[in-house]
């Protein structure tokens, strides 16, 4: 194996729990390190808060990315999204890539039509929660959750009021996160915050998973 | 009376959809089904309510059109349920022949409306061009009570206030939202009604009542067909009075900075949220902007509008249609004086910054 190695990671979960938000941000961090990285709007489930809007925004930034547009798109909303060819192929491009997956099992049932997913280096496939979001708010009903998606490496703690998150809301959710996390046997990869309560946190939270940064992106994505 | 497992306690801020948002609160407000045939920007309230409903005892079913499951949440509520049902666009065309069957026979439906563009298939994302088909659709007269929300908290308020109204008045009340509120997230508080003192008016059986009719009780005749023009006159006209005599009690609307407005601001449901914030922009530069906003699109704030009106120099009806709800507005100030203009822009969507640059051009 010559290959540098690279990062393969799809974002699933529940509906409006900002898997968009979490792999817009996520890919960014990764191009800001210099990396080759290629996002992929894999939600053919909903066609409104996509990565669709912002693709020509966030190309600028320096990152690839592959979503219709939707001038080129047709009954979008009426009659289900279909994928570009582009993205069947996507984890077989060179450098990073991240994919932003539909909400629920049927969106996490997109990761089968992609090639090559599990095979060049494993893709990690994380789930986001947010508890502020009334059917994922309480341990239980995150582990049940979770168990209807199929392959999971992971949760991100994305845990959230909008313009109304306080710290408090972040840690408490970082805990119940964690809580159903250890019942999953799987890890906390991050808990997200906006920059003011990331910095207020500090590079952990308080039960030790490292705070992702995000900047609100999605909220001008409506159509 | 009809007992499930609350799905709230008390009270909770949280982070949803507006379509989530109804499908909590017709599940709060002891709604017990819902008919539903799936349509974007709906959908969701589907959804939700499929995913609550075994948890919290409710039913749902799904039809094969708009117009079954219009009459089958007709029949729900004949058979003594607080049934509901939700569309948008051409699913409420097809709804308006069931929603006039329920109001001929003065039943408590609840339909939830979820704008989206037209006429016809149009857009599936945003408009406000369902507002008259809503209020006056069908071939009736309009005796319907119609909600228009402007966000998430609306949403949840007044769906719960849907069912309460169209129980305690007996006609077909409306919730009308539109494709950005049911998609757009924002915080909102959901809560158990009884913890706000809301006491929902008990749903009633209309048909299969025990007892022998005609001996033990009145016959229950229920009539949506009549032979004779003076039958239906006499019905239509008792009706519409009792839906005039009621109206006062019903009608509700917003108002700011309207005491000495010059310019005053008409809008309804999501617009008005710019028309609000332009508003206030145009208040901080020292325009004397006001702002009106029926919440209650039918019946209509009629005479309240109409007090401000007559004080204002110019008026402004901003609405996401084609002058559907400048046609209510002129018809409600008929013989006032003041200039009434309009900003339309049917099936997109209005920002603050229009409105003002709007405002400004008037001066």
């Amino acid at each position: 194996m010559s290959e540098a190695p690279v990062i393969l990671e799809a974002y699933i979960g529940e509906y409006a729990s900002g898997k968009s938000e979490v792999a817009i941000n996520r890919a960014l961090r990764l191009c800001e390190q210099g990396r080759e990285v290629t996002l992929v709007d894999l939600d053919t489930v909903e066609p409104f808060y996509t990565l669709r809007p912002l693709k020509k925004q966030l190309e600028n930034k320096g990152l690839k990315v592959i979503a219709w547009e939707t001038k080129e798109t047709v009954g979008l909303g009426e009659t289900g999204s279909v994928l570009k060819p582009e993205m069947r192929w996507a984890l077989k491009r060179p450098g990073d890539v991240i994919l932003d997956v539909g909400y629920g099992v049927e969106g996490a049932k997109t990761l089968n039509l992609l090639e090559g997913v599990f095979k060049r280096f494993p893709l990690k496939v994380y789930v986001v929660i947010n508890t502020a979001r009334p059917f994922t708010s309480e341990v239980s009903d995150i582990v049940e959750y979770i168990k209807t998606l199929g392959k999971v490496d992971g949760l991100v703690n994305n845990s959230h009021l909008g313009a109304e998150t306080d710290l408090d809301l972040v840690q408490e959710g970082a805990r119940i996160v964690s809580k159903a996390a250890k019942i999953l046997g799987l890890p906390v990869v991050a808990t997200t915050a906006e920059i003011q309560i990331a910095e207020r946190i500090g590079t952990k939270d308080c039960m030790g998973h490292p705070v992702w940064v995000i900047r609100r992106y999605m909220e001008h994505s409506f159509w | 009376m009809f007992m499930a497992p609350k799905p709230i306690e008390g009270e909770k801020r949280v982070f949803m959809t507006g379509n989530e948002v109804v499908a909590w609160a017709a599940t709060a407000a002891g709604a017990e089904i819902m008919y539903g045939y799936p349509i974007t920007p709906q959908n969701e309230i589907m959804h939700y309510w499929t995913r609550m409903a075994p948890k919290y005892g409710r039913k749902f079913l799904q039809t094969e059109d708009e117009i079954s499951a219009g009459f089958t949440t007709v029949g729900g509520v004949l058979a003594g349920k607080r049934a509901f049902t939700a569309t948008a666009g051409p699913g409420n065309t097809l709804m308006q022949e069931p929603m006039s069957m329920a109001e001929m026979m003065r039943l408590p439906t609840v339909l939830v409306v979820t704008q989206r563009g037209g006429p016809s298939t149009a857009t599936v994302i945003y408009s406000q061009q369902e507002l008259t088909m809503t209020c006056f659709g069908g071939n009736g007269e309009g005796m319907r009570i119609v909600y228009s929300t402007s966000g998430h908290q609306d949403l949840y308020d007044y769906t719960i206030k849907a069912f309460n109204t169209a129980w305690k008045y007996r006609f077909p009340t409306f919730v009308l939202g539109d494709g950005y509120q049911s998609k757009m997230r924002e915080p909102v508080t959901i809560y158990d009604p009884e913890a706000r003192n809301i006491s929902m008016v008990p749903a009633e059986a209309y048909m299969g009542n025990p007892g022998t009719p005609g001996v033990d009780r009145d016959p229950v005749h229920l009539r949506n067909t009549y032979n004779m023009e003076e039958e239906l006159l006499k019905v239509i006209n008792d009706n519409m009075a009792t839906y005039e005599s009621i109206a006062p009690e019903i009608v509700e609307y917003q108002e700011e900075e309207v005491e000495d407005a010059e310019v005053l601001l008409i809008s309804h449901g999501i617009v008005s949220r710019a028309a609000q914030g332009a508003m206030k922009l145009l208040r901080e530069e020292g325009f004397k902007v006001g702002y009106f906003r029926p919440i209650t699109v039918r019946p209509f704030p009629a005479e309240q509008l109409r007090e401000r009106a007559e004080k204002a120099k110019c008026l402004l009806v901003i609405e996401s249609a084609y002058g559907q709800l400048k046609r209510i507005v002129t018809d409600s100030l008929y013989g006032c004086t003041t200039t009434i203009k309009s900003y339309m822009k049917p099936g997109e969507s209005v920002t603050v910054e229009e409105v003002v640059e709007k405002v400004r051009s008037l001066y």
